[in-house]
């Protein structure tokens, strides 16, 4: 979705754009939007058939035109009566057969009647200044659309169903009360005893807690990537490539008997468990006098401390302790290779066999486990703005000590306050005072 | 032959003072016209001017060479600084004051104001030519001309008392109230609104047992309001005692067997009262869990047996007022002088004003103090002078800005944003919490923030200016002094510090060793050794404002960053006449809020309920779009 400050004319036009992807299809969608007439004056240039009187999304059979007025397709068409559309317009949804020149040639016509192509997000914009999606849920439906994997789709739905609303919302209303709190003895010294005020400070810790918590929560995956990251580590030889390639589904990496073939770290994005994932294969964990493998070790340990999660590679029943190098912090997921030569089994490891596919379903089910801690919460999907203002508003109280100045503490909750407004879209003074006047007897 | 004015106030309490001084300082030949003089700068309720947010507001009306701050400091009989524990954003500098001497105080300052005259008489209504006002007419049907008038009826636009169910047409006790001017206000277009407000009864100071309640004094060294009180004996009255006592049980008992008697919970009252201002129905109904509420004994005046029962409004009839009062400790015997009593009173719905107070429906016509919507004196007084500059400076037809106030620069500017932006559906009361800025609005710095403004608008002369400007350089002399003066961790240094009882280890400055949290009081002295030029001149209010600016910086420094983003996305103009339902995707709730109010900035479109931050977002495209075409 475009900015919301942008070039403001032709708002009063009537739009008119393709919906569904582009390409070929079964179906296509072709949607109108705009004033109450003017829109479905336009629909009917298109759809000529249109009855007279009709009724607010009920589907009609009609066949469809293009700009000299010759049929084209024939197709049904749904009328939605303002302000029960998508964008609080009158909007009309032309369904096609999903032939890019028919659509091309719909939307032609639709254009030689009076209306006009939309810009990249122009519905979605309507639709937020219609009040029909308040910000975060118009920026959820942007990444909705753009939604690549199942997980993404989720987290993205997570967004767009309100969940970091809801979230936001919890931590605004815990801040306000604390607000709350110490404004009242503020304003009102000689009304209101001051002992409650180590109570109201004590609020302000965890509240600050928990927007930490929130905010390092929506992050997207360390060192900033805009992927999850899975690191395959091991000895030489533990079979990390063959893994690697068998998790790709292809005979990607060079795969040799000999250890220390895979110089550098490779990395493919896969879909794992529904979910787009960058999967790093890295040069065998060891000491080593030569040049060119050392790079190679170095390049390993630097990807791993990427890592959202680490597979350790080592040979199922071999045991033995985890190779140094390894960075703190990072999950691990111990993997048992080459399943298929050993029977031996040991605790906390995932036997997996390349060559037969033994385990790899679990594998794939297990990393998939490990990478959405947000998938319940539905707020990984977060984009950078609304991660921008948690995090300056978790600023805003980081830097206050309960022992400071109560007003200073106020001035802290207040900017932690208008940052987490920017996400949902409201503001707080009026709200404090009615607060402060139902919750306590104050006033002469 | 009409008398001729450029300015003419009507109203002679708080606002109306200020603002007659204002006009009649800035060069124009000015008219009060009250019904009484005797009742010039009255104090309807509280004998006592200040207090959290409104100490701070006297203070700016003092800058900006107001009245009250003065008058308040030669009548106050007990000074005393609240939240004093607190830093001074949240500090408030309160008095207790002997109400007939401030009266006369005020009145006598007005009558000696040069272009300045006082008559009674009461305005009835306004004439109007070339879609200007032209005039007033008065209820004895002379005419006055003017070029502007100020109207400041406080409480009496169709007042009306209730004791009980006894009721009386007034704006005060006593006081007979505004009859047609309410109608004049609607005649040219006004939408006005219904507000009550509610007072305590008075009882005699002999008939008080003050063995059965608490004493609370006032500071010990008293702290004045006003700049000019420096050059005089302050204070100049006796200093006093109020006393503290509480309600009971038995009280609140009374009161619910009698709630049917309320007028105010009877429903006969149709006004919104102040929440914060609750009456002692309101308290005993909405916190039943309470078994008592303070009540604070204050004197009216020194040579006065009048003393007023804070924290007691109430509209009782007066029966019950007598068993209310009795139930409580130390007021057994307590006679009444005068019963509680609840006001209601037209207003002036503020959103139809302009950030001046001028009426947008009237060129010429400004309001100001309770007729908008607000309670407190200090509220009136800081309205009252706004007006009366901007009344003046119409009138005097002078080029150039009106006189504005902004929410970074004052108290007064917070309430007059607040009002003409959000309007007002109960009476206005200043809260320290109602400032986003509070940390900037501390009494201590009014002086700094509003002396150039002030002789910028021709309120102060050079002459009353210089010594403000001077004590002003003074601390930025001394606060220079402090940041730039190392401190040496040397045997000697360390040594004297230690008498102190502060451990030095390493190289700091003079304000760093002030911001550590173990630094004592008396390290004042020692610094005074070190920097006798910069700091020996300050007073121990100075010496404060200065101790707090050093440990308050970096918390400052912040807010002002804030203020400078806030105001450079929220400044941006809309243009005068711009349409509103006009714009596409706007609500029309939004553009009706929007034409009602007719916001001069974005950003106070902004604040205006009902208006969302995307239709802001629009507004700003379709203004920025606008710019486009027309270029810049």
């Amino acid at each position: 979705m475009p900015p919301l400050v942008g070039d403001a004319a032709g708002e009063g036009d009537v739009l008119v754009a393709r919906a569904t992807p582009p390409g070929v299809g079964a179906l296509a969608i072709v949607r109108l939007s705009g004033p109450a007439g003017r829109t479905l004056a336009i629909a009917r240039g298109v759809a000529p058939q249109l009855p007279a009187r009709t009724v607010s999304r009920r589907a009609y059979l009609s066949p469809l035109v293009d700009e000299d007025g010759s049929v084209v397709d024939e197709g049904l068409v749904l009328w939605f009566e303002a302000p029960a559309s998508a964008t609080g317009e009158e909007v009309v949804e032309l369904q096609a057969h999903g032939s890019p020149a028919i659509v091309e040639a719909l939307v032609r016509a639709a254009v030689r009647k009076g209306a006009r192509r939309a810009r990249p997000g122009e519905f979605t914009r309507r639709a937020v200044s219609n009040g029909k999606l308040d910000l975060a849920r118009a920026e959820g439906i942007g990444r909705l659309a753009a939604a690549a994997s199942r997980g993404e789709a989720r987290r993205a739905l997570g967004l767009v169903r309100g969940e970091l609303s809801r979230r936001v919302e919890a931590l605004r209303e815990a801040l306000l009360a604390a607000l709350v709190e110490i404004e009242a003895r503020l304003d009102f010294a000689e009304d209101v005893e001051r002992d409650g005020e180590a109570a109201a400070l004590c609020r302000v810790v965890s509240a600050r807690e928990a927007l930490l918590v929130l905010a390092a929560e929506v992050g997207v995956g360390r060192a900033g990537a805009a992927l999850p990251t899975v690191v395959i580590v091991g000895a030489p030889n533990a079979g990390k490539s063959t893994l690697f390639n068998a998790l790709l589904g292809e005979d990607r990496v060079l795969v040799t008997e000999v250890a220390g073939t895979t110089r550098d770290a490779v990395a493919e994005v896969v879909e794992i468990a529904g979910e787009r994932v960058r999967l790093v294969d890295t040069a065998g964990l060891r000491d080593t006098a030569e040049r060119l493998e050392r790079l190679g070790v170095e390049a390993t340990v630097r990807a791993a401390a990427g890592a959202d999660l680490l597979l350790l590679a080592r040979e199922a029943g071999g045991g033995g302790p985890a190779p140094e190098g390894l960075p703190d912090g990072v999950p691990v997921l111990v993997l048992g290779t080459k399943a298929d030569l050993s029977g031996t089994v040991l605790d906390g490891e995932l036997r997996v066999s390349a060559r037969t596919g033994e385990g790899l379903a679990a594998l794939r089910r297990e990393i998939g486990l490990r990478l959405d801690r947000g998938g319940e919460t539905g707020v990984h999907g977060a984009l950078p703005r609304q991660r921008e203002a948690l995090l300056r508003a978790a600023g805003a109280l980081a830097g206050v000590a309960p022992a400071d100045p109560a007003e200073i503490v106020a001035a802290a909750l207040r900017a932690a306050l208008h940052a987490l407004g920017e996400i949902t879209g409201e503001t707080a003074t009026e709200e404090l005072l009615d607060r402060i006047f139902s919750a306590f007897c104050v006033g002469k | 032959m009409r008398a001729c004015y450029e300015v003419v106030v009507v109203g002679g309490g708080h606002a109306g003072a200020e603002a007659a001084w204002a006009a009649a300082r800035l060069g124009c030949r000015t008219l009060l016209l009250t019904r009484d003089l005797a009742a010039i700068g009255r104090m309807s309720c509280n004998p006592a001017v200040g207090g959290l947010a409104k100490g701070q507001t006297v203070r700016e009306v003092d800058a900006l060479g107001g009245l009250m701050g003065w008058a308040a400091d030669r009548t106050g009989i007990q000074f005393k600084v609240l939240n004093a524990s607190r830093g001074p954003a949240v500090q408030g500098l309160r008095c207790q004051s002997d109400k007939a001497a401030y009266s006369r105080e005020v009145a006598g300052r007005l009558a000696a104001q040069p272009n300045l005259e006082l008559r009674e008489g009461a305005a009835a209504s306004f004439l109007v030519a070339g879609g200007r006002l032209a005039g007033l007419r008065l209820e004895d049907g002379d005419e006055i001309l003017c070029r502007a008038a100020v109207v400041t009826s406080g409480t009496f636009l169709r007042g009306l008392i209730h004791v009980g169910s006894e009721r009386q047409a007034a704006g005060r006790w006593g006081e007979a109230p505004c009859a047609g001017l309410s109608d004049a206000l609607r005649g040219l277009g006004l939408r006005l609104g219904r507000m009550k407000t509610g007072t305590p009864p008075r009882v005699t100071a002999e008939s008080i047992d003050r063995t059965k309640t608490m004493r609370s004094r006032g500071d010990a060294s008293p702290r004045a309001f006003s700049f000019r009180s420096r050059g005089e004996s302050f204070p100049k009255l006796r200093q006093v005692d109020c006393f503290l006592t509480h309600t009971t049980e038995r009280t609140h008992d009374l009161i619910r067997t009698n709630l049917d008697r309320s007028p105010l919970y009877a429903g006969i009252i149709h006004g919104r009262g102040p929440r914060y201002c609750p009456s002692i129905e309101d308290k005993v109904v909405r916190f039943a869990e309470r078994d008592r509420h303070q009540i604070f004994i204050e004197p009216e005046g020194l040579d006065t047996e009048w003393t007023y029962l804070s924290g007691l409004s109430m509209s009782l009839p007066a029966d019950v007022q007598e068993a209310v009062v009795r139930s409580i400790p130390g007021l057994e015997r307590a006679e009444i002088l005068r019963p509680a009593y609840a006001v209601e009173y037209d207003v002036v719905f503020p959103e139809q004003l302009e950030d001046t107070l001028a009426v947008r429906a009237l060129p010429g016509l400004f309001l100001a103090g309770q007729v908008n919507g607000t309670s407190g004196y200090e509220e009136a007084a800081g309205q009252g002078l706004v007006a009366g500059v901007n009344a003046g400076l119409v009138a005097g037809r002078r080029e150039g800005d009106p006189f504005t106030l902004g929410r970074h620069e004052a108290y007064i500017g917070v309430m007059i944003d607040d009002l003409v932006t959000l309007g007002a559906e109960e009476p206005y009361r200043l809260l320290t919490s109602r400032a986003e800025h509070r940390l900037l609005l501390g009494g201590d710095t009014a002086y700094a923030r509003l002396t150039a403004k002030g002789l910028a608008c021709g309120l102060l002369s050079e002459e009353e200016a210089a010594p403000v400007l001077e004590r002003e350089a003074r601390h930025r002399w001394a606060r220079a002094a402090l940041a730039e003066s190392r401190v040496l961790p040397d045997r000697g240094t360390q040594a004297e510090l230690e008498v102190h009882g502060v451990g030095l280890s390493e190289e700091t400055t003079a304000a760093g060793l002030l911001r550590r949290p173990d630094a004592p009081a008396s390290i004042r002295t020692w610094l005074e050794g070190r920097l006798r030029e910069p700091l020996g001149g300050l007073d121990d209010e100075g010496w404060e404002r200065l101790v707090n600016e050093v440990r308050y910086e970096g918390f400052l420094k912040r807010e002002i960053e804030v203020i400078e983003r806030v105001r450079r996305s929220g400044e941006r103009l809309v243009p005068p006449g711009f349409r509103y339902a006009g714009v596409p995707g706007l609500s029309a709730e939004a553009a009706e809020k929007l034409e009602r109010h007719r916001p001069r900035t974005l950003g106070q479109a902004g604040r205006i309920p009902g208006v969302t931050p995307a239709a802001v977002t629009l507004l700003l495209a379709r203004l920025a779009a606008a710019e486009r075409r027309v270029g810049p």
